[in-house]
């Protein structure tokens, strides 16, 4: 089994080198190194027994993989996944499809590490393949997306390696259960790397820029995994340390709130999406005991969601409110919406009772208030035009609605919410009355509010403090404040 | 003790170079000045209980430093190298365009 684990995280880098050597074998290499990862996955669902891994001494490389790694690195797989066969028959070059397998090897590496230093060396070269996945239609735009990206993760992990020594200064090793007994600023610094890389709270607003610029495929993969590569993490300080634990919470709720109130403000499809990630994430962190399951179905719908926003007529939403889309591509998209939204039947109204009924008592409002601004800003993509593929046959759609509706988005789509479904058999213990009637009644709240309400609304919220300065002074802000919430 | 303080202060001085200075190209010699003050750290703490190097030799000096704290932050340098000579190569094709660099400039044109 040792072996097994080691080779599963060497192969996505030693499939992405081999994709250079052998460039016709581009897309059957890159997906069997995805669908590995599934494989891999679903036999740690099976083992149920999780493996420890302690390679060298106590001050060496550590490995943890169990059913909580599962459901992420299961996300991963299908991911990747989805986004190779929705390329399959564009013209991207062997190099996309090589760092997009190197992008997976890294997040694999980051999910399954428990020790600080391994998790730094999975978060860089993670976000060094990120940056060459955006920066690949190298207009100057992207460029500049990408380098702020690079920026402010690689400032944010410089803090994380001070944080880091300071464990190793206190227990003479790396490990995540060395924070028990560390100093409080060892805590808020590692911790600030592990926000900002993952996206949450103040420190993630360069997210939402930075996934709705770059690429479909490119954002989905970002929204989809890249960031749980260091929720993951945040997650398992406090499954392991309870005094950690109130933290995350903390920044749960704060994320979750803080993102659908951009998001229902927004008008535009690939920025709700980006903001909503910021929202999702909390509601990963806000209940740390059932986080897997609810990364596993945001990851597989905020994939799907990204993916068809890439092949709509126009980003903006007033525009799409009159240019019908084709029925099959609603279809699609309301099947995602209402997965998010918790609507039974499709596995996210599984994880958001699980989450819900995980939460601490002062969490409850705050979590209720996010999954109402989610049903909200998911009713502007319900609530949307569609018409019959043939009467927009001849309708000024020309070329967007033909060529990127082809088999490749259709097989991408299909693994994705072929995946919501079947996950949803995951928890079915939650289809009571009770529960299901909750949803509903949020749902409907949501769908009137955004009627009455959020449908006409036109305020444009001020992106001030997404500006480059600003992302880089909120961290030292965000340091002292959770330097006082660990001496707390 | 000394040494620390002036570690931090490196650090520090990186970290607000990356603020208040204009110019790209400044930013990343900002970062770079950071990550040396990252690393002094890592190389102080590791010369906390003796300074020889840890090889085994048949005579022994004296007290020997931490060997690990400095076979880590070997990979971050590394990987700072790495990701500077990137940083500059995209610093590079945006120069084409935006001769100044400045990063207020820069966001006005390409933030949407």
């Amino acid at each position: 089994m040792t072996n097994l684990t080691l080779l599963w995280i060497a192969l996505p880098f030693l499939i992405g080198f081999l994709i250079y050597l052998l460039p016709r074998l581009d897309r059957p290499l890159a997906l069997f190194g995805a669908l590995v990862s599934v494989a891999y996955a679903a036999q740690l669902f099976i083992a149920r027994s999780p493996i420890n891994l302690r390679l060298l001494d106590h001050f060496g490389v550590s490995l943890l993989l169990d059913p909580l790694a599962g459901f992420f690195i299961l996300t991963n797989g299908l991911v990747t996944a989805a986004v190779i066969l929705y390329c399959w028959g564009s013209n991207k070059t062997p190099f996309f499809y090589a760092q997009t397998l190197i992008l997976h090897g890294s997040v694999n590496a980051a999910l399954a590490c428990t020790d600080f230093i391994s998790l730094y060396v999975a978060l860089e070269v993670l976000g060094i393949a990120t940056f060459l996945l955006i920066v690949y239609p190298r207009s100057d735009r992207a460029i500049w997306v990408g380098l702020r990206y690079l920026f402010v993760s690689n400032v944010a992990l410089l803090f994380y390696l001070v944080g880091a020594v300071l464990v190793y200064k206190a227990h003479h090793s790396f490990d995540f259960v060395g924070l028990r007994g560390a100093p409080p600023e060892a805590v808020a610094l590692i911790f600030l790397g592990l926000l900002v890389k993952g996206g949450i709270f103040v420190s993630g607003l360069w997210l939402p820029l930075t996934h709705s610029e770059s690429e479909s495929p490119v954002s989905a993969l970002m929204s989809g995994v890249v960031v749980k590569a260091a929720v993951l993490p945040l997650v398992r300080c406090a499954l392991l340390l309870e005094e950690i634990d109130p933290i995350v919470r903390i920044f749960g709720v704060g994320t979750a709130v803080l993102g659908v109130f951009y998001a229902v403000f927004e008008k535009d499809t690939k920025r709700i999406l980006a903001f909503h990630t910021v929202s999702q994430l909390g509601f990963i962190l806000a209940a740390p005991e059932v986080g897997g399951f609810y990364a596993l179905t945001h990851g597989l719908v905020k994939a799907a969601l990204f993916l068809i926003a890439g092949v709509l007529p126009s980003r903006n939403l007033k525009e799409l409110q009159s240019q019908p889309m084709p029925t099959p591509l609603w279809i699609a998209l309301a099947i995602a919406s209402f997965s998010i939204s918790g609507f039974p039947l499709l596995s996210g109204f599984g994880a958001k009772v699980l989450t819900m009924e995980n939460l601490l008592p002062w969490q409850v409002i705050g979590m209720n208030i996010a999954a109402l601004g989610t049903a909200i800003s998911f009713a502007k993509f319900i609530f949307l035009p569609h018409k019959r593929q043939e009467a927009t046959e001849g309708l000024a759609l020309p070329s967007q609605s033909r060529s990127p509706l082809s088999v490749g988005f259709w097989a991408a789509m299909s693994l994705l919410l072929g995946g919501l479904v079947v996950a949803s058999v995951v928890y079915y213990d939650a289809y009571s009355l009770e529960n299901i009637v909750k949803p509903l009644a949020t749902i409907a709240l949501g769908w009137l509010l955004y009627w009455v309400i959020f449908r006409q609304l036109a305020i444009k919220l001020p992106r001030v403090l997404e500006e480059f300065d600003h992302l880089i002074g909120f961290m030292s802000l965000s340091l002292i404040l959770l330097f006082w919430m660990a001496l707390a | 003790m000394i040494l620390e303080a002036f570690v931090f202060l490196t650090i520090l001085l990186g970290f607000f170079g990356i603020i208040f200075k204009k110019n790209l190209v400044m930013k990343i010699i900002s970062m770079d000045v950071m990550s040396t003050g990252v690393i002094a750290y890592y190389v102080v703490l590791a010369a906390r209980e003796g300074l020889f190097t840890p090889i085994v030799a048949d005579a022994q000096k004296g007290a020997y430093a931490d060997p690990v704290p400095q076979a880590v932050i070997l990979t971050e340098i590394v990987i700072g190298l790495s990701i500077q000579a990137l940083m500059l190569t995209g610093v590079m094709k945006l120069a084409q365009n935006n001769p100044t660099l400045e990063t207020s400039e820069i966001e006005k044109s390409d933030m949407p």
